[in-house]
Protein backbone atom coordinates (compact mmCIF):
# COMPACT_ATOMS: atom_id res chain seq x y z
CA UNK A 1 0.00 0.00 0.00
CA UNK A 2 1.20 3.46 -0.82
CA UNK A 3 1.52 5.62 2.26
CA UNK A 4 0.96 9.00 0.65
CA UNK A 5 -1.06 10.85 3.31
CA UNK A 6 -4.33 11.92 1.73
CA UNK A 7 -4.82 14.89 4.03
CA UNK A 8 -1.49 16.48 3.09
CA UNK A 9 -2.27 16.65 -0.63
CA UNK A 10 -3.85 19.44 -2.63
CA UNK A 11 -7.01 18.97 -4.68
CA UNK A 12 -5.47 18.03 -8.05
CA UNK A 13 -2.81 15.88 -6.36
CA UNK A 14 -5.61 13.96 -4.63
CA UNK A 15 -7.39 13.41 -7.93
CA UNK A 16 -4.18 12.24 -9.65
CA UNK A 17 -3.42 9.82 -6.81
CA UNK A 18 -6.90 8.30 -6.72
CA UNK A 19 -8.14 7.95 -10.31
CA UNK A 20 -6.75 5.74 -13.09
CA UNK A 21 -3.60 7.34 -14.53
CA UNK A 22 -4.43 9.94 -17.17
CA UNK A 23 -8.17 9.37 -16.86
CA UNK A 24 -9.11 12.76 -15.38
CA UNK A 25 -10.62 15.11 -17.92
CA UNK A 26 -11.25 18.47 -16.24
CA UNK A 27 -14.34 20.49 -17.12
CA UNK A 28 -13.78 24.28 -17.20
CA UNK A 29 -10.10 23.95 -16.21
CA UNK A 30 -8.13 26.91 -14.79
CA UNK A 31 -6.97 28.27 -18.21
CA UNK A 32 -10.63 29.04 -18.94
CA UNK A 33 -10.53 31.54 -16.08
CA UNK A 34 -14.16 31.15 -15.02
CA UNK A 35 -13.92 32.81 -11.65
CA UNK A 36 -15.56 34.84 -8.94
CA UNK A 37 -16.91 38.28 -9.86
CA UNK A 38 -17.16 39.18 -6.16
CA UNK A 39 -13.65 38.75 -4.81
CA UNK A 40 -11.96 41.40 -7.01
CA UNK A 41 -14.49 43.97 -5.79
CA UNK A 42 -13.50 43.10 -2.22
CA UNK A 43 -9.80 43.33 -3.03
CA UNK A 44 -9.25 39.60 -2.54
CA UNK A 45 -7.17 37.47 -4.95
CA UNK A 46 -9.17 35.17 -7.24
CA UNK A 47 -8.48 31.59 -8.30
CA UNK A 48 -8.85 30.64 -11.95
CA UNK A 49 -10.89 27.57 -10.92
CA UNK A 50 -12.80 29.30 -8.08
CA UNK A 51 -11.39 26.73 -5.68
CA UNK A 52 -12.77 23.55 -7.21
CA UNK A 53 -11.65 21.08 -9.86
CA UNK A 54 -14.42 19.06 -11.54
CA UNK A 55 -14.44 16.52 -14.34
CA UNK A 56 -14.76 12.95 -15.51
CA UNK A 57 -12.40 10.15 -14.58
CA UNK A 58 -12.33 6.43 -13.92
CA UNK A 59 -11.33 4.29 -10.97
CA UNK A 60 -10.43 0.67 -11.78
CA UNK A 61 -12.00 1.28 -15.17
CA UNK A 62 -15.34 2.46 -13.75
CA UNK A 63 -16.35 5.87 -15.14
CA UNK A 64 -17.47 8.56 -12.73
CA UNK A 65 -17.76 12.28 -12.12
CA UNK A 66 -15.46 13.82 -9.57
CA UNK A 67 -15.02 17.14 -7.76
CA UNK A 68 -12.17 18.21 -5.51
CA UNK A 69 -12.28 21.35 -3.42
CA UNK A 70 -9.17 23.48 -2.91
CA UNK A 71 -8.89 24.16 0.80
CA UNK A 72 -6.02 26.60 0.29
CA UNK A 73 -8.36 28.99 -1.53
CA UNK A 74 -10.64 30.83 0.94
CA UNK A 75 -11.04 27.62 2.96
CA UNK A 76 -12.55 25.68 0.07
CA UNK A 77 -15.57 27.90 0.45
CA UNK A 78 -18.54 27.78 -1.89
CA UNK A 79 -19.28 30.91 -3.92
CA UNK A 80 -21.46 31.47 -6.99
CA UNK A 81 -19.16 29.91 -9.59
CA UNK A 82 -17.94 27.17 -7.25
CA UNK A 83 -21.50 26.09 -6.48
CA UNK A 84 -22.55 26.29 -10.13
CA UNK A 85 -19.72 23.90 -11.03
CA UNK A 86 -20.99 21.52 -8.34
CA UNK A 87 -24.57 21.76 -9.60
CA UNK A 88 -23.53 21.21 -13.23
CA UNK A 89 -21.46 18.19 -12.23
CA UNK A 90 -24.29 16.64 -10.20
CA UNK A 91 -26.80 17.18 -12.99
CA UNK A 92 -24.36 15.60 -15.45
CA UNK A 93 -24.03 12.57 -13.15
CA UNK A 94 -27.81 12.27 -12.82
CA UNK A 95 -28.25 12.55 -16.61
CA UNK A 96 -25.58 9.93 -17.34
CA UNK A 97 -26.44 7.77 -14.30
CA UNK A 98 -22.81 7.77 -13.23
CA UNK A 99 -21.41 7.97 -9.72
CA UNK A 100 -20.47 11.41 -8.40
CA UNK A 101 -17.59 11.59 -5.94
CA UNK A 102 -16.72 14.69 -3.89
CA UNK A 103 -13.31 15.14 -2.35
CA UNK A 104 -14.65 17.59 0.21
CA UNK A 105 -12.52 20.29 1.80
CA UNK A 106 -14.72 23.22 2.70
CA UNK A 107 -15.81 25.41 5.56
CA UNK A 108 -19.12 25.98 3.77
CA UNK A 109 -20.65 28.98 2.04
CA UNK A 110 -18.16 31.70 1.02
CA UNK A 111 -19.08 34.62 3.23
CA UNK A 112 -17.65 37.10 0.73
CA UNK A 113 -20.36 36.15 -1.76
CA UNK A 114 -23.15 36.24 0.78
CA UNK A 115 -26.45 34.69 -0.16
CA UNK A 116 -25.25 33.78 -3.65
CA UNK A 117 -23.23 30.78 -2.46
CA UNK A 118 -25.99 29.85 -0.02
CA UNK A 119 -28.55 29.56 -2.82
CA UNK A 120 -25.92 27.70 -4.87
CA UNK A 121 -25.53 25.09 -2.13
CA UNK A 122 -29.31 24.76 -1.90
CA UNK A 123 -29.36 24.06 -5.65
CA UNK A 124 -26.55 21.54 -5.23
CA UNK A 125 -28.44 19.74 -2.45
CA UNK A 126 -31.46 19.39 -4.74
CA UNK A 127 -29.16 18.09 -7.48
CA UNK A 128 -27.74 15.47 -5.05
CA UNK A 129 -31.26 14.09 -4.79
CA UNK A 130 -31.60 14.17 -8.59
CA UNK A 131 -28.65 11.77 -8.60
CA UNK A 132 -30.15 9.59 -5.89
CA UNK A 133 -33.46 9.42 -7.76
CA UNK A 134 -31.57 8.40 -10.92
CA UNK A 135 -29.68 5.68 -9.05
CA UNK A 136 -26.35 7.48 -9.52
CA UNK A 137 -24.43 6.99 -6.26
CA UNK A 138 -23.16 10.13 -4.53
CA UNK A 139 -20.11 9.73 -2.31
CA UNK A 140 -18.57 12.38 -0.06
CA UNK A 141 -14.93 11.74 0.80
CA UNK A 142 -14.07 13.65 3.97
CA UNK A 143 -10.43 13.35 4.87
CA UNK A 144 -8.96 16.84 4.99
CA UNK A 145 -8.19 18.95 8.03
CA UNK A 146 -10.74 21.58 7.00
CA UNK A 147 -13.39 18.89 6.72
CA UNK A 148 -16.98 19.46 5.63
CA UNK A 149 -18.70 22.30 7.47
CA UNK A 150 -21.69 24.58 7.14
CA UNK A 151 -23.64 23.96 3.94
CA UNK A 152 -21.05 21.44 2.75
CA UNK A 153 -21.64 19.46 5.95
CA UNK A 154 -25.36 19.37 5.16
CA UNK A 155 -24.73 18.49 1.49
CA UNK A 156 -22.35 15.69 2.50
CA UNK A 157 -24.97 14.32 4.90
CA UNK A 158 -27.44 14.17 1.98
CA UNK A 159 -25.18 11.96 -0.16
CA UNK A 160 -25.68 8.20 -0.37
CA UNK A 161 -22.37 7.50 1.37
CA UNK A 162 -19.59 9.14 3.33
CA UNK A 163 -16.04 7.81 3.31
CA UNK A 164 -13.95 9.33 6.07
CA UNK A 165 -10.44 9.19 7.43
CA UNK A 166 -9.66 10.08 11.01
CA UNK A 167 -8.41 13.45 9.76
CA UNK A 168 -11.81 14.25 8.31
CA UNK A 169 -14.48 16.10 10.23
CA UNK A 170 -18.09 16.86 9.43
CA UNK A 171 -20.34 19.36 11.15
CA UNK A 172 -22.27 22.57 10.69
CA UNK A 173 -20.89 25.08 13.18
CA UNK A 174 -17.12 24.77 13.60
CA UNK A 175 -15.37 24.72 16.99
CA UNK A 176 -14.31 28.38 16.91
CA UNK A 177 -17.88 29.55 16.26
CA UNK A 178 -19.21 27.38 19.09
CA UNK A 179 -16.52 28.59 21.47
CA UNK A 180 -17.38 32.22 20.64
CA UNK A 181 -21.06 31.52 21.15
CA UNK A 182 -21.09 29.19 24.15
CA UNK A 183 -17.81 30.09 25.88
CA UNK A 184 -14.50 28.31 26.27
CA UNK A 185 -15.81 26.11 29.09
CA UNK A 186 -18.47 24.74 26.71
CA UNK A 187 -16.04 24.08 23.86
CA UNK A 188 -12.32 24.79 23.96
CA UNK A 189 -11.52 24.97 20.24
CA UNK A 190 -7.79 24.56 20.95
CA UNK A 191 -8.45 21.11 22.47
CA UNK A 192 -7.62 19.15 19.31
CA UNK A 193 -8.54 15.77 20.79
CA UNK A 194 -12.00 17.02 21.74
CA UNK A 195 -12.48 18.74 18.36
CA UNK A 196 -11.77 15.51 16.49
CA UNK A 197 -13.77 13.32 18.87
CA UNK A 198 -16.72 15.67 18.42
CA UNK A 199 -16.87 15.60 14.62
CA UNK A 200 -14.04 13.35 13.39
CA UNK A 201 -14.15 10.17 11.33
CA UNK A 202 -13.98 7.67 14.19
CA UNK A 203 -16.95 9.12 16.07
CA UNK A 204 -18.97 9.48 12.85
CA UNK A 205 -18.21 5.87 11.89
CA UNK A 206 -19.21 4.57 15.33
CA UNK A 207 -22.48 6.50 15.25
CA UNK A 208 -23.26 5.22 11.76
CA UNK A 209 -22.94 8.52 9.89
CA UNK A 210 -19.92 7.46 7.84
CA UNK A 211 -20.30 4.21 5.92
CA UNK A 212 -16.54 3.71 5.65
CA UNK A 213 -13.56 4.71 7.76
CA UNK A 214 -10.19 4.18 6.08
CA UNK A 215 -6.53 4.97 6.67
CA UNK A 216 -5.16 8.34 5.67
CA UNK A 217 -3.58 7.09 2.43
CA UNK A 218 -4.59 7.69 -1.16
CA UNK A 219 -4.69 3.93 -1.85
CA UNK A 220 -7.04 3.30 1.07
CA UNK A 221 -9.27 6.17 -0.04
CA UNK A 222 -9.36 4.84 -3.62
CA UNK A 223 -10.19 1.29 -2.47
CA UNK A 224 -12.86 2.70 -0.19
CA UNK A 225 -14.49 4.67 -3.03
CA UNK A 226 -14.37 1.58 -5.23
CA UNK A 227 -16.23 -0.46 -2.59
CA UNK A 228 -19.09 2.08 -2.62
CA UNK A 229 -19.35 2.79 -6.36
CA UNK A 230 -21.69 0.04 -7.39
CA UNK A 231 -24.19 0.59 -4.62
CA UNK A 232 -26.90 3.20 -4.56
CA UNK A 233 -29.47 3.87 -1.89
CA UNK A 234 -32.52 5.62 -3.29
CA UNK A 235 -34.43 6.82 -0.24
CA UNK A 236 -38.01 5.57 0.18
CA UNK A 237 -40.58 5.79 2.96
CA UNK A 238 -39.35 2.66 4.74
CA UNK A 239 -35.80 4.02 4.68
CA UNK A 240 -36.66 7.41 6.18
CA UNK A 241 -38.99 5.88 8.78
CA UNK A 242 -36.17 3.65 9.97
CA UNK A 243 -33.82 6.66 10.00
CA UNK A 244 -36.33 8.68 12.04
CA UNK A 245 -36.40 5.96 14.69
CA UNK A 246 -32.61 5.57 14.63
CA UNK A 247 -31.90 9.30 15.02
CA UNK A 248 -34.58 9.70 17.70
CA UNK A 249 -33.03 6.85 19.71
CA UNK A 250 -29.61 8.45 19.34
CA UNK A 251 -30.92 11.76 20.64
CA UNK A 252 -32.79 10.07 23.51
CA UNK A 253 -29.73 8.04 24.49
CA UNK A 254 -26.95 10.59 24.09
CA UNK A 255 -28.65 14.00 23.98
CA UNK A 256 -27.36 14.82 27.45
CA UNK A 257 -23.96 13.14 27.13
CA UNK A 258 -21.31 15.78 26.45
CA UNK A 259 -18.40 13.35 26.92
CA UNK A 260 -17.40 11.66 23.65
CA UNK A 261 -15.51 8.90 25.49
CA UNK A 262 -18.75 7.95 27.27
CA UNK A 263 -20.46 7.66 23.87
CA UNK A 264 -17.63 5.53 22.50
CA UNK A 265 -17.88 3.24 25.56
CA UNK A 266 -21.66 3.01 25.26
CA UNK A 267 -21.28 2.10 21.58
CA UNK A 268 -19.11 -0.88 22.49
CA UNK A 269 -15.52 0.41 22.58
CA UNK A 270 -13.94 -1.47 25.49
CA UNK A 271 -10.56 0.25 25.54
CA UNK A 272 -11.22 3.89 24.64
CA UNK A 273 -7.62 5.01 25.20
CA UNK A 274 -6.19 2.36 22.84
CA UNK A 275 -8.97 2.94 20.28
CA UNK A 276 -8.17 6.65 20.27
CA UNK A 277 -4.59 5.93 19.21
CA UNK A 278 -5.41 3.13 16.75
CA UNK A 279 -5.06 3.62 13.02
CA UNK A 280 -8.38 3.66 11.14
CA UNK A 281 -8.10 0.11 9.75
CA UNK A 282 -7.16 -1.25 13.17
CA UNK A 283 -9.97 0.77 14.75
CA UNK A 284 -12.51 -0.76 12.39
CA UNK A 285 -11.20 -4.32 12.68
CA UNK A 286 -10.26 -4.57 16.35
CA UNK A 287 -12.14 -1.92 18.31
CA UNK A 288 -15.43 -0.96 16.70
CA UNK A 289 -18.36 -3.37 17.06
CA UNK A 290 -19.01 -5.33 13.87
CA UNK A 291 -21.75 -3.85 11.70
CA UNK A 292 -24.60 -6.22 10.92
CA UNK B 1 -47.11 34.51 16.05
CA UNK B 2 -50.56 32.91 16.27
CA UNK B 3 -51.62 36.08 14.43
CA UNK B 4 -49.41 35.18 11.50
CA UNK B 5 -50.67 31.58 11.40
CA UNK B 6 -54.23 32.90 11.52
CA UNK B 7 -53.49 35.23 8.62
CA UNK B 8 -52.76 32.22 6.44
CA UNK B 9 -55.08 29.62 7.92
CA UNK B 10 -57.81 31.50 9.83
CA UNK B 11 -59.48 29.48 12.59
CA UNK B 12 -57.94 26.30 11.24
CA UNK B 13 -54.58 27.52 12.60
CA UNK B 14 -55.70 25.82 15.82
CA UNK B 15 -54.73 22.54 14.13
CA UNK B 16 -51.09 23.62 14.24
CA UNK B 17 -49.18 22.70 17.39
CA UNK B 18 -46.33 24.85 18.66
CA UNK B 19 -43.66 22.85 20.51
CA UNK B 20 -40.72 25.00 21.60
CA UNK B 21 -41.41 27.37 18.68
CA UNK B 22 -41.58 24.50 16.18
CA UNK B 23 -44.88 24.46 14.30
CA UNK B 24 -46.37 21.19 13.04
CA UNK B 25 -49.87 20.17 12.05
CA UNK B 26 -52.63 20.38 9.49
CA UNK B 27 -54.71 23.39 8.56
CA UNK B 28 -57.08 24.67 5.92
CA UNK B 29 -55.94 27.13 3.27
CA UNK B 30 -58.63 28.70 1.09
CA UNK B 31 -60.78 25.63 1.71
CA UNK B 32 -58.08 23.05 0.97
CA UNK B 33 -56.22 21.01 3.57
CA UNK B 34 -52.47 21.50 3.88
CA UNK B 35 -49.72 20.12 6.08
CA UNK B 36 -47.70 22.78 7.90
CA UNK B 37 -44.17 22.60 9.24
CA UNK B 38 -42.25 25.62 10.46
CA UNK B 39 -40.25 27.67 12.88
CA UNK B 40 -41.54 30.81 14.63
CA UNK B 41 -40.24 33.81 16.52
CA UNK B 42 -36.71 33.51 15.16
CA UNK B 43 -35.97 30.37 17.17
CA UNK B 44 -32.73 28.46 16.69
CA UNK B 45 -33.13 25.08 15.10
CA UNK B 46 -31.41 21.99 16.50
CA UNK B 47 -31.49 18.20 16.21
CA UNK B 48 -34.68 17.80 18.24
CA UNK B 49 -36.43 20.47 16.16
CA UNK B 50 -35.40 18.77 12.92
CA UNK B 51 -36.88 15.48 14.17
CA UNK B 52 -40.18 17.15 15.08
CA UNK B 53 -40.43 18.58 11.57
CA UNK B 54 -39.44 15.32 9.86
CA UNK B 55 -41.95 13.36 11.99
CA UNK B 56 -44.70 15.65 10.68
CA UNK B 57 -43.55 15.15 7.09
CA UNK B 58 -43.60 11.36 7.58
CA UNK B 59 -47.07 11.52 9.13
CA UNK B 60 -48.28 13.53 6.14
CA UNK B 61 -46.83 11.06 3.62
CA UNK B 62 -48.43 8.13 5.43
CA UNK B 63 -51.80 9.54 6.36
CA UNK B 64 -52.49 12.33 3.82
CA UNK B 65 -51.31 11.14 0.41
CA UNK B 66 -50.46 14.00 -1.91
CA UNK B 67 -51.37 16.78 0.51
CA UNK B 68 -49.30 19.94 -0.10
CA UNK B 69 -46.71 20.76 2.56
CA UNK B 70 -46.32 24.41 3.53
CA UNK B 71 -43.02 25.34 5.16
CA UNK B 72 -42.91 28.52 7.23
CA UNK B 73 -39.48 29.83 8.14
CA UNK B 74 -38.64 32.17 11.00
CA UNK B 75 -35.34 30.94 12.40
CA UNK B 76 -32.09 32.76 13.15
CA UNK B 77 -29.98 29.72 12.32
CA UNK B 78 -28.73 26.43 13.63
CA UNK B 79 -27.88 26.26 17.30
CA UNK B 80 -24.10 26.34 17.82
CA UNK B 81 -23.79 23.52 20.34
CA UNK B 82 -20.99 21.01 20.72
CA UNK B 83 -23.14 18.12 21.93
CA UNK B 84 -25.53 18.59 19.01
CA UNK B 85 -22.56 18.61 16.62
CA UNK B 86 -21.22 15.45 18.24
CA UNK B 87 -24.58 13.74 17.79
CA UNK B 88 -24.35 14.64 14.10
CA UNK B 89 -26.40 17.79 13.47
CA UNK B 90 -25.79 17.67 9.67
CA UNK B 91 -27.35 14.21 9.67
CA UNK B 92 -30.49 15.40 11.45
CA UNK B 93 -30.81 18.18 8.87
CA UNK B 94 -29.97 15.75 6.05
CA UNK B 95 -32.67 13.40 7.32
CA UNK B 96 -35.26 16.21 7.26
CA UNK B 97 -34.29 17.01 3.67
CA UNK B 98 -34.47 13.33 2.72
CA UNK B 99 -37.97 13.06 4.21
CA UNK B 100 -39.02 16.09 2.15
CA UNK B 101 -37.55 14.49 -0.98
CA UNK B 102 -39.51 11.28 -0.33
CA UNK B 103 -42.62 13.47 0.03
CA UNK B 104 -41.86 15.27 -3.23
CA UNK B 105 -41.44 11.98 -5.08
CA UNK B 106 -44.73 10.77 -3.60
CA UNK B 107 -46.45 13.77 -5.20
CA UNK B 108 -46.63 16.25 -2.31
CA UNK B 109 -46.05 19.84 -3.40
CA UNK B 110 -43.59 21.72 -1.22
CA UNK B 111 -44.00 25.48 -0.85
CA UNK B 112 -42.03 27.74 1.50
CA UNK B 113 -42.88 31.15 2.89
CA UNK B 114 -40.08 32.94 4.75
CA UNK B 115 -42.07 34.87 7.33
CA UNK B 116 -39.30 36.25 9.55
CA UNK B 117 -35.65 35.33 9.85
CA UNK B 118 -34.49 32.85 7.25
CA UNK B 119 -30.81 32.59 7.87
CA UNK B 120 -27.98 30.20 7.03
CA UNK B 121 -28.38 26.54 7.92
CA UNK B 122 -31.88 27.05 9.30
CA UNK B 123 -33.10 28.05 5.84
CA UNK B 124 -31.00 25.42 4.05
CA UNK B 125 -32.25 22.51 6.15
CA UNK B 126 -35.86 22.66 4.92
CA UNK B 127 -37.21 25.96 3.50
CA UNK B 128 -34.76 26.29 0.61
CA UNK B 129 -35.54 22.72 -0.46
CA UNK B 130 -39.10 23.58 -1.56
CA UNK B 131 -40.47 23.45 -5.11
CA UNK B 132 -41.24 27.16 -4.80
CA UNK B 133 -40.07 29.70 -2.24
CA UNK B 134 -41.74 32.99 -1.29
CA UNK B 135 -41.04 35.63 1.34
CA UNK B 136 -42.94 38.31 3.21
CA UNK B 137 -41.58 41.79 2.53
CA UNK B 138 -40.66 42.15 6.20
CA UNK B 139 -38.62 38.93 6.27
CA UNK B 140 -34.86 38.91 6.85
CA UNK B 141 -33.29 36.54 4.37
CA UNK B 142 -29.65 35.91 3.79
CA UNK B 143 -26.48 34.23 4.80
CA UNK B 144 -25.74 36.70 7.58
CA UNK B 145 -26.06 40.43 8.30
CA UNK B 146 -23.16 42.60 7.04
CA UNK B 147 -21.98 43.24 10.61
CA UNK B 148 -21.42 39.51 11.15
CA UNK B 149 -19.92 39.16 7.67
CA UNK B 150 -17.51 41.98 8.47
CA UNK B 151 -16.45 40.39 11.76
CA UNK B 152 -15.46 37.16 10.02
CA UNK B 153 -14.03 38.48 6.74
CA UNK B 154 -12.31 41.54 8.33
CA UNK B 155 -13.77 43.69 5.56
CA UNK B 156 -15.11 46.96 7.04
CA UNK B 157 -18.89 47.25 7.43
CA UNK B 158 -18.91 50.48 5.40
CA UNK B 159 -17.18 48.75 2.46
CA UNK B 160 -19.69 45.87 2.53
CA UNK B 161 -22.63 48.26 2.77
CA UNK B 162 -21.37 50.29 -0.18
CA UNK B 163 -20.80 47.16 -2.27
CA UNK B 164 -24.19 45.73 -1.35
CA UNK B 165 -25.79 48.55 -3.37
CA UNK B 166 -24.59 46.84 -6.53
CA UNK B 167 -24.21 43.28 -5.19
CA UNK B 168 -27.56 42.09 -3.79
CA UNK B 169 -25.88 38.89 -2.57
CA UNK B 170 -24.25 40.93 0.19
CA UNK B 171 -27.46 42.65 1.22
CA UNK B 172 -29.85 41.17 3.72
CA UNK B 173 -33.58 40.96 3.03
CA UNK B 174 -36.41 39.57 0.91
CA UNK B 175 -35.92 41.93 -2.05
CA UNK B 176 -32.21 41.25 -2.60
CA UNK B 177 -32.80 37.50 -2.14
CA UNK B 178 -35.43 37.62 -4.88
CA UNK B 179 -32.94 39.32 -7.23
CA UNK B 180 -30.67 36.30 -6.74
CA UNK B 181 -33.54 33.98 -7.68
CA UNK B 182 -33.69 32.62 -4.12
CA UNK B 183 -37.37 33.54 -3.80
CA UNK B 184 -39.91 33.71 -6.61
CA UNK B 185 -41.91 36.62 -5.25
CA UNK B 186 -42.05 38.94 -2.26
CA UNK B 187 -45.45 39.34 -0.64
CA UNK B 188 -46.84 42.20 1.46
CA UNK B 189 -48.33 41.05 4.76
CA UNK B 190 -52.01 41.63 4.02
CA UNK B 191 -55.30 39.80 3.54
CA UNK B 192 -54.29 38.46 0.15
CA UNK B 193 -51.85 35.96 1.70
CA UNK B 194 -54.15 32.88 1.76
CA UNK B 195 -55.10 33.37 -1.89
CA UNK B 196 -51.48 33.97 -2.88
CA UNK B 197 -50.21 30.89 -1.05
CA UNK B 198 -53.00 28.79 -2.49
CA UNK B 199 -52.16 29.94 -6.02
CA UNK B 200 -48.46 29.34 -5.34
CA UNK B 201 -49.20 25.73 -4.39
CA UNK B 202 -51.20 25.23 -7.59
CA UNK B 203 -48.40 26.72 -9.70
CA UNK B 204 -45.51 24.87 -8.06
CA UNK B 205 -43.48 22.45 -10.16
CA UNK B 206 -40.52 20.29 -9.17
CA UNK B 207 -38.14 22.11 -11.50
CA UNK B 208 -35.48 24.22 -9.76
CA UNK B 209 -35.65 27.60 -11.54
CA UNK B 210 -33.48 29.62 -9.14
CA UNK B 211 -30.43 29.94 -11.39
CA UNK B 212 -32.62 31.05 -14.30
CA UNK B 213 -34.41 33.65 -12.13
CA UNK B 214 -31.08 34.87 -10.72
CA UNK B 215 -29.80 35.48 -14.21
CA UNK B 216 -33.00 37.12 -15.49
CA UNK B 217 -33.15 39.41 -12.48
CA UNK B 218 -29.45 40.17 -12.65
CA UNK B 219 -28.57 39.31 -9.04
CA UNK B 220 -26.72 36.08 -9.76
CA UNK B 221 -25.40 36.53 -13.29
CA UNK B 222 -22.90 33.64 -13.44
CA UNK B 223 -24.65 30.62 -11.93
CA UNK B 224 -26.90 29.52 -14.81
CA UNK B 225 -24.23 29.94 -17.48
CA UNK B 226 -21.66 27.94 -15.53
CA UNK B 227 -24.17 25.16 -14.76
CA UNK B 228 -25.17 24.91 -18.41
CA UNK B 229 -21.60 25.02 -19.62
CA UNK B 230 -20.67 22.09 -17.36
CA UNK B 231 -23.68 20.13 -18.62
CA UNK B 232 -22.79 20.86 -22.25
CA UNK B 233 -19.10 20.03 -21.90
CA UNK B 234 -19.75 16.82 -19.94
CA UNK B 235 -22.05 15.64 -22.74
CA UNK B 236 -19.44 16.25 -25.42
Amino acid sequence: MSRVPYHELKARERIAAIVDPGSFSEIIPPPERVMSAYLPKLGIPVAFDDGIAIGRASIAGKPLYLAAQVGQFVGGSVGEVHSAKLVGLLKSAARDRLPCVFLVESGGVRLHEGSSGEIGIAEAIRAVFDCRAAGAPTIAVIGSDIGAYGGMGILSACCDFRLMTEHGRIGISGPIVIEKWMGKEAFDSSNRALVWKTSGGKTRFLLGDAEALVNDSTDAVRDGILSLLSRSAKPDLAFVKARQKFLQERLDTFGKTPDPDAIWAALGIRDVAAATLAEASEFVESFAPKKP
Amino acid sequence: MTNLLARFFGDSASGITLTDKIATGYASLNGSAVCVIGTVEGTYINDAAALLLSAQVLDCIESKPGMPIVMLVDSAGQEPNRTAEMLGLPFYFGHLLTCLEVAREAGHKLVTVATGKAIGGAFLCYGMFADAIYALDSASLGLMPVEAMSAVTKIPVATLQELSKTLPALEFGAGPFALLGGVMEVWPTDDSLPAKLSAAIDAATTEDTRALLGKERGGRPQALDVQQRVLAESAA
